[in-house]
């Protein structure tokens, strides 16, 4: 270890009931140390998670925090909390587990007062550490399988990642691998998630290399974490970088020419067979080409000739409606790459049990029509190949006025679900009635106009994305004051303008018909007790 | 994906409007031939003095390479902020490096200058001094502090830093006036232009503003500052660039 120590933590100081013993190893952020118990708790510290069922040793990470410590900075407690949210909400077999959280109180020491002390599950070793002593170990498949069962179990959940790398695969005292350190971790809002604008070179996919950054933080998405699986993997079966290169420029470099498609990649063929495949499809150009955590789970596994692990029960979580949506089993239906979406969320309720229980295998199936039951009805006639769109659209805006009942509404009078509408007279074109001009500055995800007038036809799987941002845009410009119900007012926006709409102090009456019709279906779209 | 902006000579009032129309974006490997002729140069300079194929850029990563394929002329690329630091690419050089991150090739067209900005954002600067490695955990941003951008970001995060949180940000007149005891020709515009580059140096997300006026930034200075604290990438302790005098000499 010749870096220097985020934390230094003298030998012996003491934390609640720890006790700091030798130091593990530092980060860019924080420290661990190795620490043991005591019966007697000190009064200096605040705790801030439960006390019971403490082990006799544990990992010790300290995240200097505190506001008197010389590098006070606002990202590392942002960083910090991240790591705090995702262990107090997520608990899985393959995770490492964190037992409590402590603040240091004690301003002799102003460098660690106030510091957030993570006090972790202990590990044997890292995935680095055993690489650096013993390029490709013999049992490297079998810990890749549980590397991958590690972010199965956290892309079931709804996170992402979002730094996976040797150093945070911890190997424990059976040789087991967990995955660590979630100070990028992130939960996904829809397709995607935001993540500190922080990453690992070597393993950052070519996308989020020069990526736009935006006030919350770049966007990431599951997609990030397999890419960098298909790194660790060859870098645990060859002891090399997939992408050449002497130097992390280098390679990043390498990395931006394969994904514009100048270069090709050229996996080492000292890569097994069977992994071969595995890789390539991790490391594929683009995001959506790219396999998803659970086939790559399934095909891992089948390679790696480990036993298949246990379904999860599976949770859906999601910004603003922090609550599980809790299904009978029966309806449990889990729609898989439904429309090009690699994320299935479907719910039964148990959000953080041990993890693993397999009780649900049984009821899964691949169904697409019931999704989103909650927000959308399903007797209602909305046909179901959109229902997954519709939804996932409709999360995607963090505007509460932009429901899924609203979309499905709109979609319904604009061209009665009709995908190959073309009305060249109007110039409004596809399921949403997009105008080319228009749809030129929504048909991006990252906000980005296209750089020319796009030409029809207008793929559902594009208008309705596009539509629900538009939407979004809409509805904080609305004025605050006007009267009568937003989701209207915002579909008259999509009509005409908001400004217009502000102007007129309401829907403009040359649009009452439509929003007429628009209400209609509102009504019979929403589930009872639903706004 | 792109690694090196190219900045043509301004030629008509629709370029100084609308700069970014008329901006070339490199990726890594790719090349931007520029010349008199229409025909087989991407960027044409329709100058007299400019010969048919003058020369080729080249993104290699962070960096550029420049060939001079006239036969007679000496082009000179200067750092804008160097204090007159410059290399001379001679005729007939091909993939002459150049390791500035602000860089003006100075065309000499007879007896006129056309100046052909090229800016190569993505610069990597050392964080830790454990050196490189693409191992560590680092930041998206790696910001130059003694760039003049720099003191242009300090300005503006000022207030903010200064323990007001809700502080409104300072007009481009007022960074202006702050900046001048250490930048004698800070201008208006030059002042704006950092802030342009900032937002490309930063990768700012456009607004959806931008969609109603085009490439109109609304509010690109707040949420510059925003990003800046975000991350950290201005602190209080940096604020000194705003007080010590620079060494360097305005140009």
């Amino acid at each position: 270890m010749t870096e220097a120590y985020a934390v230094a933590v003298p030998k012996g100081y003491r934390v609640g009931p720890w006790e700091v013993r030798a130091p593990i190893a530092t980060g860019a952020f924080g420290s661990v140390y190795e620490a043991r118990r005591h019966e007697a708790g000190r009064h200096e510290t605040r705790r801030t998670g439960p006390h019971e069922g403490l082990p006799r040793s544990a990992a010790l990470k300290f995240l200097p925090t505190g506001t008197g410590t010389p590098r006070q900075l606002a990202h590392l407690r942002e960083l910090t909390e991240r790591e705090l949210e995702l262990h107090r909400r997520l608990k899985r077999p393959r995770l490492i587990r964190m037992y409590e959280a402590l603040t240091v109180d004690d301003p002799d020491h102003p460098e660690l007062d106030g510091a957030t002390v993570l006090v972790l599950e202990r590990a044997e070793d890292s995935l680095a550490g055993l690489l650096a002593r013993s390029p490709h170990p013999p049992h490297g498949p079998a810990l890749l399988a549980q590397i991958c069962e590690g972010l199965a179990q956290l892309h079931d959940a709804g996170w992402v990642h979002g730094d996976l790398k040797p150093a945070n695969v911890l190997l424990m005292e059976d040789g087991s691998a967990r995955l660590a350190d979630f100070n990028m971790a992130a939960e996904l809002e829809g397709t995607h998630a935001y993540t500190p604008a922080f990453s690992t070179p070597d393993y950052t996919p070519p996308e989020m290399l020069w990526s736009e950054i935006g006030e919350r933080g770049r966007q990431t998405r599951p997609s990030a974490d397999v890419w960098a699986f298909g790194v660790l993997a060859h870098l645990v079966l060859t002891d090399t970088f997939p992408l050449p290169g002497g130097t992390p420029s280098a390679r990043r470099d390498a990395a931006v020419r394969y994904a514009r498609g100048t270069d090709e990649l050229r996996l080492s063929p000292g890569l097994p067979d069977g992994w071969r495949e595995i890789v390539r499809t991790c490391l594929a150009r683009t995001h959506t080409e790219r396999i998803s955590g659970e086939e790559l789970l399934r095909q891992v596994e089948a390679v790696a000739g480990t036993g298949r692990s246990p379904r999860l029960p599976r949770v859906r979580v999601r910004r603003g409606r922090r609550t599980a949506v809790v299904m009978g089993a029966a309806v449990a239906a889990v729609a898989v790459s439904v429309l090009g979406y690699g994320i299935s969320t479907w719910a039964d309720g148990a959000s953080d049990d041990g993890g693993g229980s397999a009780g649900n295998a049984g009821t899964r199936s691949v169904t697409a029509a019931p999704y989103g039951a909650a927000d959308l009805r399903t007797d209602r006639g909305i046909p179901s190949a959109y229902r997954l769109l519709i939804v996932e659209t409709a999360h995607d805006c963090d505007q509460g006025d932009v429901t899924p009942s609203l979309i499905a509404a709109m979609l319904k009078v604009e061209s009665n679900f009709d995908p190959d509408l073309s009305d060249p007279d109007k110039d409004e074109y596809g399921i949403a009635r997009w105008t080319p001009s228009v749809l030129r500055w929504w048909m991006h995800e990252d906000g980005t106009p296209g750089e020319s007038v796009p030409k029809p036809p207008f793929p559902p799987a594009e208008s309705i994305p596009a539509m629900g941002r538009y939407l979004c845009w809409i509805a904080p410009r609305l004025d605050a004051e006007l009267p009568g119900d937003r989701r209207v007012l915002i579909a008259a926006a999509y009509r005409t303008s908001y400004a217009k709409v502000n102007d007129a102090g309401g829907v403009p009456p040359k649009y009452r018909s439509y929003t007429d019709r628009v209400v209609h279906h509102l009504k019979e779209y929403t589930p009872p007790g639903k706004k | 994906m792109y690694s090196i902006i190219v900045v043509p000579p301004p030629t008509t009032e629709r370029d100084r409007f609308r700069p970014d129309a008329a901006r070339f974006r490199l990726a890594p490997g790719e090349r931007l031939a520029f010349g008199r002729s229409e025909s087989g140069n991407e960027l044409a300079i329709a100058h007299e003095g400019v010969s048919r194929k003058a020369g080729e850029i080249t993104a290699q990563g962070t960096f550029w390479t420049l060939s001079n394929l006239s036969s007679h002329q000496t082009y000179v690329v200067e750092n804008p902020e160097g204090a007159g630091e410059h290399i001379k690419v001679a005729p007939g050089r091909l993939d002459a490096p150049i390791p500035f991150e602000f860089s003006r090739i100075v065309l000499p067209a007879a007896g006129d200058l056309l100046p052909v900005e090229v800016w190569a954002p993505r610069h990597d600067y050392l964080r830790s001094p454990e050196g490189l490695d693409g191992t560590t955990t680092a930041p998206a941003f790696s910001v130059d502090r003694t760039k003049r951008y720099f003191a242009v970001l300090a300005a503006l995060c000022e207030p903010r830093l200064r323990g007001e949180p809700h502080a409104p940000l300072p007009t481009v007149d007022q960074v202006v006036e702050r900046l001048r005891p250490n930048w004698q020709a800070a201008s208006r515009t030059s002042v704006q232009w950092n802030i342009d580059y900032l937002a490309v140096k930063l990768r700012l997300k456009p607004g959806p503003e931008t969609a109603d006026t085009g490439p109109r930034l609304n509010g690109k200075k707040e949420s510059l500052v925003s990003l800046a604290l975000r991350f950290d990438l201005v602190r209080e302790d940096d604020l000194i660039v705003l007080l010590a005098p620079t060494r360097r000499e305005a140009r």
